[in-house]
């Protein structure tokens, strides 16, 4: 793959060439209800954009699974029962500026869209999706990606990789996609000082983010597992209100519900929504039973489920470390903490073991 | 605050209660602690920063806090009037509940900021406030601080949004409501949202569509408001908990204002004052049914 510089003039004639294409382009900009914060969405020049120092409020998981989607729509109509399936194939779009703790998620959940069933609009999605990330500089004390193996310069789940440096950007091209995009603009005359200025630009955001947590020990996954029934669990769940705010801003969280909603006596939609296994709703059964009968359950099979049972399924943490949970929970939950406090558990058994 | 680590620790040991629910530092800011254990009393703290209302975790639905035993509650006065409204609703009954009122001198609007009490910084629903020494308490601590600053945010938008054709505030509403994912937890973070089954989850007949659309985000939002008519506390907890900042507190203090110009009634921390909307008066002006 061939690197190559952008001056920022190069990157706005780029995307106003793929507007004019019909291509969507999405990137951070400042939300639409509230200006102080920012949200993915569409952009019609680069100037609409907001590159700056905050993480979108959302990932930008939901335009590959959108919040809400039309599965199929129905008729009852004269020749008895009719369904109309939609297209998986989705139009192109570039994600531009998007942070790697959201592009490394697309991978990771990629795995589970695989699994039993292939997903075909979340393929179709992601096959038509460039993704052009930019090096985070947008950490605070919550994130924790190095912790997880990823970091601000993760270029897991990139086509390319934006880095700012003296004069524009320097773009770490990973992909065919990524080579395709870029090919045209910019150049790939580099002098070492790129080079050089994009690697320390790297390094340096890398460090900032070290400091918040060690790297998660491989077998953490077995020490949540063995710890199913630790005490901790039920006074860490006391403060969650089982609002599932968390799952809802989280990048790898991608569990939906599917439900047919009627639009008249013969005609309907079958739709899948965003889930969050932290509702009560989200297992209960037609008697009424409950097998995660209290937000203790609820709570641990959220953490769990990221760094035990994905883990020893898929072979990796269903968690990017963006901290937004953390941020958003308005019950003051962090999975930070917890994952402290397991980890400790998890230090002290081996050193149980050892004696 | 000592006198409140101390009252704690005395309840706790003498078996008065089994669990105290108050404010704790968290890894971000102030968040709500469960302290069972005397000894772990000092972790309590009061200051500005205790912006949640933490009535919400009395909440019968919340077996797990439940199943602890008798609580105490750290409450200012917004949210004794959430307890008395739990109160006055059966949800709970006055002696099962220990009422530790602080005197408030108003909160920030995010717990997890350091910022002193500004015009911008305070929360909305702090301005003239009229509870800030709460009258429902078995213990009131603290000196009465000074009136807190009053942030005009709330009152302009809702002059602003009065001012708008109908065209336009559907618009408007429209635009915030697009954000919305139905994830609820404006309702999960509601002290007066106890229902033990939401109608937004009622499947047969189905009231609101599960799906985040326009249509049906703005049907859940109109419904929980209209809900929660003379019963909101305004505490905007809804509006904290929201991860798409869907400025939720607007509707909820539209609604209680108008309840108060219909029925003269204002939320109390009087749970004896019944229900407006759960009480017959014969001198009612019933002025919408002609």
């Amino acid at each position: 793959m061939t690197n190559r510089f952008l001056t920022h003039e190069n990157l706005s004639k780029l995307v106003a060439d793929l507007v004019a294409a019909n291509t969507r382009v999405i990137a951070p900009v400042p939300a639409h209800n509230d200006p102080q914060k920012i949200d993915y969405a569409t952009i019609q020049k680069l100037e609409d954009a907001s590159f700056g120092t905050q993480l979108p409020r959302r990932s930008a998981k939901e335009f590959f699974l959108p919040t809400t989607e039309v599965l199929l729509r129905y008729r009852d109509g004269k020749n008895g029962f009719e369904v109309e399936e939609v297209p998986t194939t989705a139009k192109p779009q570039v994600l531009l500026g998007a942070s790697p703790c959201d592009v490394a998620a697309m991978e990771i959940v990629d795995k589970v869209m695989n699994w039993d069933y292939r997903d075909e609009l979340w393929f179709g999605r992601r096959e038509a999706t460039t993704i052009v990330s930019l090096l985070c500089s947008k950490m605070d004390d919550t994130c924790f990606c190095t912790a997880v193996g990823l970091g601000p310069d993760a270029v897991r789940g990139s086509d390319a990789m934006l880095m700012p440096i003296d004069g524009g950007y320097f773009v770490r091209v990973v992909t065919e996609k990524g080579e395709a995009l870029f090919k045209n603009y910019g150049t790939a005359q580099l002098s070492d000082a790129m080079y050089a200025q994009a690697r320390k630009s790297g390094e340096e955001a890398h460090k900032k983010v070290e400091t918040n947590m060690p790297a998660i020990p491989a077998d953490f996954a077995a020490a949540l597992a063995r710890n199913f029934d630790h005490p901790l669990w039920k006074t860490m769940a006391l403060r969650c209100h089982g609002c599932g705010a968390c799952a809802s801003v989280c990048p790898t969280c991608h569990c939906f519900d599917i439900v047919d909603e009627h639009d008249d006596a013969q005609h309907g939609v079958r739709r899948r929504n965003w889930d969050s296994c932290q509702t009560q709703r989200f297992t209960v059964h037609g008697s009424g039973h409950n097998p995660r009968a209290s937000q203790t359950e609820r709570f641990r099979q959220r953490v769990e489920h990221k760094f035990s049972i994905y883990p020893s399924r898929f072979g990796e943490i269903l968690c990017t470390g963006c901290g937004r949970c953390s941020r958003t929970c308005p019950g003051g939950m962090n999975l930070a903490e917890v994952v402290g406090e397991f980890r400790t558990l998890a230090v002290s058994a081996q050193e149980g073991s050892a004696q | 605050m000592k006198a409140l680590q101390e009252l704690a620790s005395k309840l706790l040991s003498d078996g008065t209660v089994k669990v105290v629910i108050g404010y704790e530092q968290g890894p971000r800011g102030v968040r709500p602690a469960f302290i069972t254990d005397p000894a772990q009393t000092s972790k309590l703290i009061f200051d500005r920063r205790c912006t949640q209302n933490l009535a919400t975790y009395l909440n019968p639905r919340r077996k797990h806090i439940a199943a602890l035993g008798k609580a105490g509650v750290v409450v200012k006065g917004c949210d004794a009037r959430a307890v008395a409204g739990l109160i006055r609703e059966q949800q709970i009954t006055r002696d099962s509940v220990v009422i530790i009122a602080v005197r408030c001198g108003g909160v920030l609007e995010d717990p997890t900021s350091t910022a002193e009490l500004t015009a911008e910084t305070t929360s909305p629903r702090c301005g003239h406030c009229q509870v800030r020494e709460p009258k429902l308490h078995d213990h009131l601590l603290g000196e009465l601080p000074p009136a807190p600053p009053v942030n005009p945010r709330r009152t302009e938008q809702i002059a602003a949004l009065e001012k708008m054709s109908a065209a336009e505030r559907m618009q408007y509403w429209n635009a915030q409501l697009e954000r919305c994912v139905r994830c609820h937890a404006c309702r999960e973070a509601c002290p007066m949202c106890f229902c033990v089954e939401c109608r937004a989850e009622r499947a047969l007949p189905q009231w609101v569509d599960p799906s985040p659309t326009a249509r049906a985000n703005r049907a859940w939002t109109m419904m929980r408001v209209m809900h929660q008519a003379g019963r909101c506390v305004d505490c905007m907890e809804c509006e904290r908990a929201c991860p798409s900042n869907i400025p939720l507190g607007l509707l909820a203090r539209y609604i209680a204002d108008s309840v108060e110009q219909r029925y003269g009634y204002k939320a109390t921390d009087d749970p004896g004052v019944p229900a407006p909307l759960g009480v017959f008066r014969t001198d009612d002006g019933e002025e919408f049914i002609r």
